[in-house]
């Protein structure tokens, strides 16, 4: 799955009927790219979210028949931007975590 | 398959219902690079090296054929040397 930000809502009211009426969001991902996702999730503007891609997404729809390629699957609950934005710089090796350490 | 390396944990309690509450771990394939998110079906600590299914096949180790996975982590590498 894609880490990505809602940078925007998306209205398309002349669509295929395969969309149906799915609410569509402009994302970002940490390297600019931006996309357009469906969201059963209801994410808001400026949040973090985690989307699937390929046939996987339309499983992640209410309705799996929905013509999508990207679906959000949930909001992260807290993701640090500037760690995102520059990954190299907060980078550390994980070593002598004894097991289950870090586990939610 | 993708040799990754395992850098944390994501927290997502606002999530669809077909995810359940199945663990998600933030990798990334080099040190420094892209991150994904993968669902974790073996049960990894940050640190590790696994390797991830994509595709369809990625929906069947998650659990069903119906998982809307597209990501997920099949197999902890014993040893691994990055540089090698």
């Amino acid at each position: 799955m894609d880490i990505v930000r809602v940078v925007d809502e998306l209205v398309c009211t002349r669509r295929v009927p395969g969309l149906g009426q799915a609410s569509l969001r402009v994302v970002r991902s940490a390297q600019g790219v931006v996309s357009v996702a469906t969201d059963p999730v209801g994410a808001p503007v400026g949040r973090w979210v985690f989307a699937t891609t390929g046939s996987a997404a339309r499983l992640a729809m209410p309705d799996p028949t929905c013509i999508t390629d990207l679906t959000i699957c949930g909001i992260i609950d807290q993701w640090d931007d500037e760690a995102a934005a520059q990954p190299a710089a907060t980078e550390q090796r994980a070593t002598g975590s004894g097991p289950g350490a870090g586990k939610g | 398959m993708k040799i990754m390396r395992v850098e944390k944990t994501l927290v997502s309690t606002n999530r669809i219902e077909a995810f359940g509450h199945r663990p998600l771990l933030v990798v990334q394939e080099k040190a420094g690079g892209a991150r994904s998110v993968a669902v974790d079906a073996v049960g990894c600590v940050p640190g590790d090296w696994v390797i991830c299914v994509g595709s369809s096949a990625a929906r069947e180790a998650a659990g069903s054929k119906d998982f809307p996975s597209d990501l997920t982590i099949v197999g902890i590498i014993d040893h691994w040397n990055p540089e090698g």
